[in-house]
């Protein structure tokens, strides 16, 4: 009997609360395929990054199980409250608490399983999706085979059974406690309205809205983040949301009392105590979807930033196809040709020296003015700050300029299908990475370079030279052809420098095999790749100034580092959606759930107002505007909030990385797709909610 | 002479084919402007359904509603919440105050939908707290409130907008003995101050001796009716005693 009652019980359950088994489904299913990628035996042969794979992943899952545990711990308690004059009553009929706290027990594990084994099937789906998506990301051919790992259902079924069995034994405790007077009252409880201090709370709203300006002011402003500051800044932020809300419903609610003129045109009277009063009692729920938001918002932009980095620089980062980098300048790359030879087919190569004159200017320009290095390498009059550089051992610049010849430049520039360009003795020519010459523009009348002029051949006087330009097309600066930027000057005045280290650069008639650049490594000592700072008492490889996206290597072979950062940057990507996507969907569960559960309670409300003369037509506009009040405020609040940092990170992502896309697009990106997820809950719970008031009406028209 | 509401050969059934139930059967009677109508009839005997039809939330099987002139039966749906809006006003045995307002925003809603200006409908819901006795506790919400006062707030707010009629289902159904009188003595009031045309369902005889005249239904028909005229109320109490007694009424409910 009691497994009938319990199998009965999970289905009502189910169509009471579909919108919650929806969202386990879907939950379960994300989650799924996400495991998938973990435990793909293709994927561990496809990347060295699998590991990076594994970790974001693994991450991410950890704040979706955190996440994922506090929503079933959320609907296993708003279930049994909204049940609980049910349970009363059983109570009361002679069943024991433990009889009845086994019952539900079985009826949630029943109703979980059930989820659970949708989630798979349509798990098994979005898995290919992922996959297909993946693989495009990573430029690869995809053919559809299932994933069907034992370790992946175990990890998911781990997950999910933890988060429930978790909940349902607070739940038991909370059974233990209750009594009949109390199961059967615990609704009532929850309805009363009690208003207390409003005029107080109310001020909570504008000091809320003061402390997010001001952290806006210093989210853009304060300089010295460190880890503390920006823990105080995430606490004080949460806290904000928190008291928002609070604030919120008080500032309303002393509207009303005020009798402010709004209160008196239609509906809003109603509208706006409706909101009061769901604002006022789920205050901290709404706090903690509000905080779901912005995670969800900002891990999609950070998702997109880093998607249009590998679309937009990524591709541009090597304009050869083989580069390779070695500390001594009169290498002649010949091991390094004989694999290449051997592995594949040398269309064009080039292999040339980078010269230094002892002097470094331009570092020095670079290291005081540049935002990266703020003013830490700056003397109170503005110039280096030695003392402190060489105590930082920093890896941006080489120790000296780095200088390159013409007749090398312009080889260069002929093998990426740029025009050769001329200068004369007297002059210079810049090569800077175009994301520099975007934050410096022109600064070389700041410079005082010094080379021979032919008048002065003779004597060997050196004089100033006179920039002849600046050029910014990509020429693989991290390090090979300098790091950030390259002097250029004709092949006479290099001839008076000294060789500083060698480079070859390469293009290939096909594509590249796709172990060339594990066996270019191969070739060299170990020491040299992987022991940097041995290296660097010698000659140590610089790599610029790029941030967030860094690969300073030796050997740089195109075809086969494009898909590893792809690889690797998508492990970020996905990560942060799966995250996103997961956040997005639980907090629309619990807003809509909300909404749904206590349509009983506003099927009298509407009934009420159908009695004092609204029409159908009229109420289904009241309740269009009480979901999307209530829908609209912790989203809106939401964007604000995560708007306003994306941007700020978007900034530094495009002046770290050069991406160019302006800083409100990536968070505008990441809003729409989010939008799109959050219509499809707003329309499945307005038709619902419009349902559950307006059917009963008819019934009593 | 027309009269103020006229009810034509109403029936109404529930259900259709041989399940069908007729709830109310040919039912003919008028109701005069000013006149407190009451009816009176066993549970089961359409006394509900007759209100529910001439309040619009039901309509008719057969027949016409005529107030005034407008046949009601004729109307659309939303012509029918417009003139619900504009001449009738509802007080039911469960109150039906929304529970997320205070007892003064109950009153105040139900003429913001009419679309009055601030000032006339504050000065007017006002008048109504005061009328009603409900202005001590205006500030607070339904369930801080008794009874008896939620009532004659559900009152407040079915006149505040002066209907045509005002439509009472049981009020004082959920009342302790002493809140019922109070209520009842309120709708006599207004009957007699604000000249509100009442019709009240009840199948509570004290209630009923508060009306001008009583309709007693049984099994959906209307099988007599009592004028008080210029009675005092406890002889029309015994008046209306002696009618349910001699159809099987419900002698019980009397206090």
């Amino acid at each position: 009997m009691l497994n009938k009652l319990a199998f009965r019980n999970v289905l009502r359950s189910a169509r009471d609360y579909m919108v919650y088994f929806l969202t386990m489904m879907l939950v379960t299913a994300i989650m799924f395929a996400f495991h998938s990628l973990i435990f793909s035996e293709e994927i561990k042969q496809l990347s060295e990054s699998s590991l990076i794979l594994h970790v974001f992943i693994g991450m991410a899952s950890f704040f979706v199980v955190l996440i994922m545990a506090w929503l079933i711990n959320y609907m296993v308690r708003f279930i049994l409250d909204k049940r609980s004059r049910e349970f009363g009553i059983y109570l009361l009929i002679g069943m024991k608490k433990k009889e009845i706290s086994r019952l539900y027990l079985r009826e949630s594990l029943l109703l979980g399983t059930g989820a659970f084994a949708g989630g798979l099937a349509l798990g098994l789906l979005l898995q290919q999706i992922l996959l297909a998506v993946l693989y495009s990301m990573i430029l690869m051919e995809y053919q559809v085979r299932l994933e069907w790992s034992l370790n992946c259902l175990l990890t998911t079924a781990a997950c999910y059974g933890g988060c429930y069995l978790l909940a349902l034994l607070q739940c038991r405790r909370r059974f233990r406690k209750m009594n009949i007077h109390a199961l059967i009252n615990s609704r009532r409880q929850n309805e009363e309205i009690r208003e207390s201090h409003e005029e107080a709370k109310r001020l909570l709203l504008p000091l809320s809205l003061l402390f997010l300006t001001a952290s806006a002011l210093v989210l853009f402003f304060y300089k010295a983040w460190d880890i503390d500051t920006v823990l105080l800044f995430l606490v004080g932020l949460v806290l904000t949301i928190y008291l928002f809300y609070t604030g919120a419903a008080a500032w309303v609610i002393c509207y009303i009392r005020k009798k402010g003129n709004g209160i008196f045109r239609g509906q809003n009277l109603f509208l706006l105590r409706q909101f009061a009063s769901k604002v006022k009692t789920l205050r901290f729920t709404l706090g903690t979807l509000t905080s779901l938001f912005v995670l969800a918002l900002l891990g999609c932009a950070v998702a997109m930033m880093f998607n249009d980095f590998q679309n937009q620089t990524l591709l541009k980062k090597w304009p050869f196809d083989v580069q390779v980098f070695s500390p001594d300048p009169r290498d002649d790359f010949q091991e390094q040709l004989e694999v290449l030879r051997r592995e594949t087919r040398i269309k064009e190569y080039h292999t040339y020296p980078i010269y230094q004159n002892g002097t470094d200017t331009v570092n020095a320009w670079l290291y005081t003015h540049l935002k990266t290095f703020g003013s830490q390498y700056q003397n109170p009059d503005g110039t280096l700050n030695r003392e402190k550089l060489e105590k930082d051992e920093l890896w941006d610049y080489y120790e000296y300029d780095t200088y390159m010849a013409l007749s090398d430049y312009n080889r260069l520039r002929e093998m990426t299908g740029l025009l050769p360009v001329e200068l004369e003795d007297s002059q210079y020519l810049l090569h800077l990475k175009e994301r520099v010459w975007e934050e410096t523009g022109d600064f070389t009348d700041e410079l005082n370079l010094q080379g021979t002029r032919p008048e002065f051949r003779q004597s060997g006087a050196s004089e100033s030279l006179q920039c002849a330009g600046i050029r910014t097309e990509p020429l693989s600066q991290d390090g090979h052809n300098g790091a950030d930027y390259l002097i250029i000057v004709t092949d006479y005045t290099v001839s008076r420098m000294t060789p500083y280290y060698g480079v070859m650069a390469a293009n290939l008639e096909e594509r590249a095999p796709k172990d060339l650049l594990r066996q270019l490594d191969g070739l060299s000592s170990p020491e040299s790749s992987a022991d940097f700072l041995s290296h660097k008492e010698n000659m140590f490889m610089a790599c610029g100034t790029d941030q967030i996206v860094v690969y300073a290597v030796e050997n740089i072979v195109r075809d086969n580092l494009i898909p590893e950062v792809k690889f690797m940057l998508s492990s970020i990507i996905f990560a942060l959606v799966y995250m996103g996507l997961v956040f997005v969907c639980i907090a629309l569960t619990v807003l809509s759930v909300q909404q749904l559960s206590d349509s009983a309670r506003y099927r009298f409300r509407y009934q009420v107002l159908h009695q004092i003369g609204l029409s159908r037509r009229e109420l289904s506009g009241v309740i269009g505007k009480q979901l999307t009040c209530f829908y609209l405020c912790p989203i809106l609040f939401a964007a604000v909030i995560s708007g306003t940092i994306a941007i700020y990170l978007g900034s530094k992502f495009n002046f770290y990385t050069g991406t160019h896309t302006a800083a409100a697009g990536y968070f505008g990106i990441a809003f729409l797709l989010f939008l799109a997820v959050y219509l499809i809950y707003f329309t499945v719970t307005y038709v619902g909610f419009r349902r559950n008031v307006l059917s009963s009406d008819r019934r009593a028209e | 002479m027309e009269h103020y509401i006229r009810v034509c050969d109403v029936e109404k059934y529930y259900g259709n084919g041989a399940g069908a139930a007729k709830a109310v059967d040919r039912v003919s009677f008028y109701v005069e402007k000013g006149e407190f109508v009451g009816v009176m009839g066993a549970s089961g005997s359409g006394k509900t359904t007759l209100l529910n039809m001439l309040s619009t939330i039901d309509n008719v099987t057969a027949g016409h509603i005529f107030y005034e002139n407008v046949d009601i039966t004729d109307l659309s749906e939303n012509e029918l919440s417009e003139f619900r809006k504009n001449n009738l006003g509802f007080v039911f045995q469960e109150y039906n105050l929304l529970d997320t307002l205070s007892i003064e925003e109950n009153i105040l809603l139900a003429m913001t939908l009419q679309g009055h200006g601030k000032q006339e409908i504050l000065k007017r819901c006002q008048e109504m707290l005061r009328l009603l006795d409900i202005e001590d506790i205006r500030a607070k919400f339904p369930y801080q409130v008794s009874g008896g006062q939620k009532q004659r707030c559900a009152c407040a707010r079915a006149l505040v907008n002066r209907p045509r009629l005002l439509l009472a289902d049981e009020p004082t159904g959920a009342l302790d003995s002493r809140s019922a009188q109070t209520l009842l003595e309120t709708f006599t009031d207004m009957n007699r101050k604000l000249q509100a045309t009442i019709f009240m369902v009840t199948h509570d005889a004290f209630s009923a001796s508060y009306c001008g005249r009583i309709l007693f239904l049984k099994d959906g028909r209307i099988f007599h009716e009592l004028r008080r005229g210029e009675k005092g109320r406890r002889e029309f109490l015994n008046e209306i005693l002696d009618v349910l007694s001699l159809t099987g009424g419900e002698p019980a409910n009397v206090k």
